[in-house]
């Protein structure tokens, strides 16, 4: 599943928020959600930002902190208001969604 | 949409307290089979020995098996548990009622202790057993993976139901003229009810999850559960019928075992992640266990054969999640206290000490079927150090994961690094191992991810 950007009158740069979840690392693989192909879809209001989001693995135990570590980075971007972040199990990971960084970095490029 | 799990999850402490207590227990057992080596060679149903694998299947495996269950199921079922803080009851219970058992074997077969000890015991597992259920009802994901676990829950509550029965009929006369002394079918149970069926269906999600194995096939767990329930039946018709359907119920057992080569071999094929941990590959070496015991069952060795399966098999798989389940844990909890956790898991590990740990297991497991094959003291000998050697590295490896001192990852920095966001590249800039690697030169620049854009103004 490809990224999906929608920005209605922005007051962010949706790369700025982008670079943010590039900080939110998966602290198993040691791949950033990113790179990871976790991030579904980004939506900006205003200041606000939702994010849609998923994990390696239904169930994952670091559910709770990866959802912390992206409120913490996005909320860190100048200018930010709302963060909402929502986990999804559908459509469910699949490592198609990996960038080749991410393949490069597990040994398989 | 599946709910989130993990937001009213059990404590930390709870499974943390299992694995340390576990690995605690393995290295009592070290030490004790170094004070008394011979007891390998000795009657396989003496107190000492007894109190010796009983230090190991239930103050090691038990306890590290109920501990880490209180993560596993909601990490299977993905939902909370029914009753996340059970295990505070449960697991005192379960440690307490091991050494109670452990004492009354190793101090001459103690009726009390016995059964003080294994009342304990049993009820600790159907408290378990109840917490597996009533999450399992609550799951709207119960997959093969989630019902072996649950299954195999059960078959362990089963397997110390027949330890108490059997412990109850060596002291009741009426008791043991109802239910016999039933030894043979408490050790199928234990190791291919509750152990084999708990690792392969454990083990699948962990590898999985561990090894980055997408596009699992269920059809051979599947299978492995239904072999294991055939031959648990065929073995309980023939302590039932006194029909000689033994060498059946072992051989379905065997054929499970089979499946379960196939299907960590199947894992490993579609596995992304190339460079498997070091506890992982104890994992994968704890399986060359199985191959062995069916060798050594084929030509008539049944006890080294168990041994093989009990302690090969099934402690050293135990033993290299043990390490990985710990460092999970001990990163959440990190996590949430004030001091917070490193940016990687790996990083609460003291990597030398892995490598080590599965030699000596792997060669203490081998020389403890040498010692019984041959029924030679310096084996065994050889046998105790390793084994302690192991256990100690073991026991120090948890030990460094929960106590011992890690930077945490710094805080975000403020504010954002907006110019370094390149509209190309999200990642540039950002301070993830990959993006450290890709400045460094190790890597080429980042693939582009090609979002799908919409702005309206």
């Amino acid at each position: 599943m490809s990224l999906r950007i929608t920005t209605l009158t922005p007051e962010v740069e949706a790369d700025a928020v982008m670079a943010a979840l590039g900080n939110v690392i998966d602290p198993e693989l040691g791949i950033d959600v990113v790179n990871l192909g976790l991030v579904y879809e980004l939506n900006i209001v205003g200041s606000d930002v939702s994010v849609e989001m998923t994990l390696t693995t239904p169930g994952c135990p670091l559910h709770a902190s990866i959802g912390e570590d992206v409120r913490r980075h996005v909320g860190a971007v100048p200018g930010i208001g709302d963060v909402n972040l929502e986990i999804v199990w559908d459509p469910p990971w699949t490592p198609d969604q990996m960038t080749d960084v991410a393949r490069r970095f597990l040994g398989w490029l | 949409m599946i709910p989130a799990p993990g937001v009213t999850g059990p404590p930390s402490a709870l499974p943390l307290a299992g694995v340390f207590g576990g690995a605690l227990a393995l290295l009592a057992a070290g030490v004790a089979l170094l004070l008394r080596p011979s007891v390998l060679v000795g009657y396989h149903g003496s107190g000492p020995f007894l109190a010796l694998t009983h230090t190991f299947t239930l103050g090691f495996v038990t306890l590290v098996f109920v501990g880490t269950l209180q993560q596993l199921l909601p990490v299977l079922l993905v939902t909370d548990l029914a009753l996340p803080r059970l295990g505070y009851l449960t697991q005192p219970m379960l440690a307490l009622g091991a050494l109670g058992v452990v004492l009354g074997f190793a101090l001459g077969f103690r009726p009390v202790l016995l059964a003080a000890g294994a009342t304990l015991v049993v009820v600790a597992l159907w408290l378990a057993m109840l917490q597996a259920y009533l999450s399992a009802r609550r799951s709207p994901k119960r997959d093969a993976a989630a019902k072996g676990l649950v299954v195999s829950t059960l078959y362990l509550a089963i397997t110390v139901t027949l330890g108490l029965l059997l412990a109850g009929s060596r002291q009741q006369a009426w008791l043991a003229q109802l239910v016999g002394y039933p030894v043979r079918l408490h050790l199928a149970v234990g190791l291919a009810g509750a152990f084999l069926l708990g690792i392969a269906t454990a083990g699948q999600r962990l590898l999985a999850m561990f090894a980055l194995a997408k596009k699992l096939r269920t059809w051979r767990l599947r299978t492995i559960t239904a072999l294991v329930h055939a031959g648990l039946a065929t073995e309980l018709l023939a302590v039932v019928s006194a029909l000689p359907l033994g060498w059946l119920a072992w051989s379905l057992i065997a054929a499970a075992s089979a499946v379960q080569l196939l299907e960590v071999a199947a894992l490993l094929k579609v596995r992304l992640r190339k460079r498997l941990e070091a506890p992982i590959q104890r994992y994968l070496v704890a399986h060359a266990f199985l191959p062995l015991a069916g060798v050594l069952a084929l030509l008539g060795h049944p006890a080294p054969a168990a041994v093989a399966m009990l302690l090969g098999f099934v402690g050293i798989a135990v033993s290299g999640m043990l390490v990985k389940i710990a460092s999970f844990l001990a990163w959440l909890a990190r996590s949430r206290s004030a001091s917070g956790a490193p940016a990687l898991l790996k990083e609460l590990m003291w990597p030398e000490l892995e490598r080590p740990t599965t030699v000596a297991l792997t060669l203490g497991t081998l020389a403890v079927i040498g010692a019984m094959l041959w029924r030679s003291v310096p084996f065994a000998t050889a046998a105790a150090w390793l084994l302690t050697f192991g256990a100690l590295l073991q026991a120090v490896q948890v030990g460094h994961i929960l106590f011992a001192p890690v930077a945490a990852a710094a805080a975000p920095s403020k504010p954002a690094p907006v110019a370094a966001a390149a509209p190309s590249e999200p990642t540039q800039g950002a301070s993830s191992p990959v993006a450290a690697s890709t400045s460094s030169g190790t890597h080429p620049p980042p693939a582009t991810p090609a979002p799908e854009r919409i702005t309206r103004r």
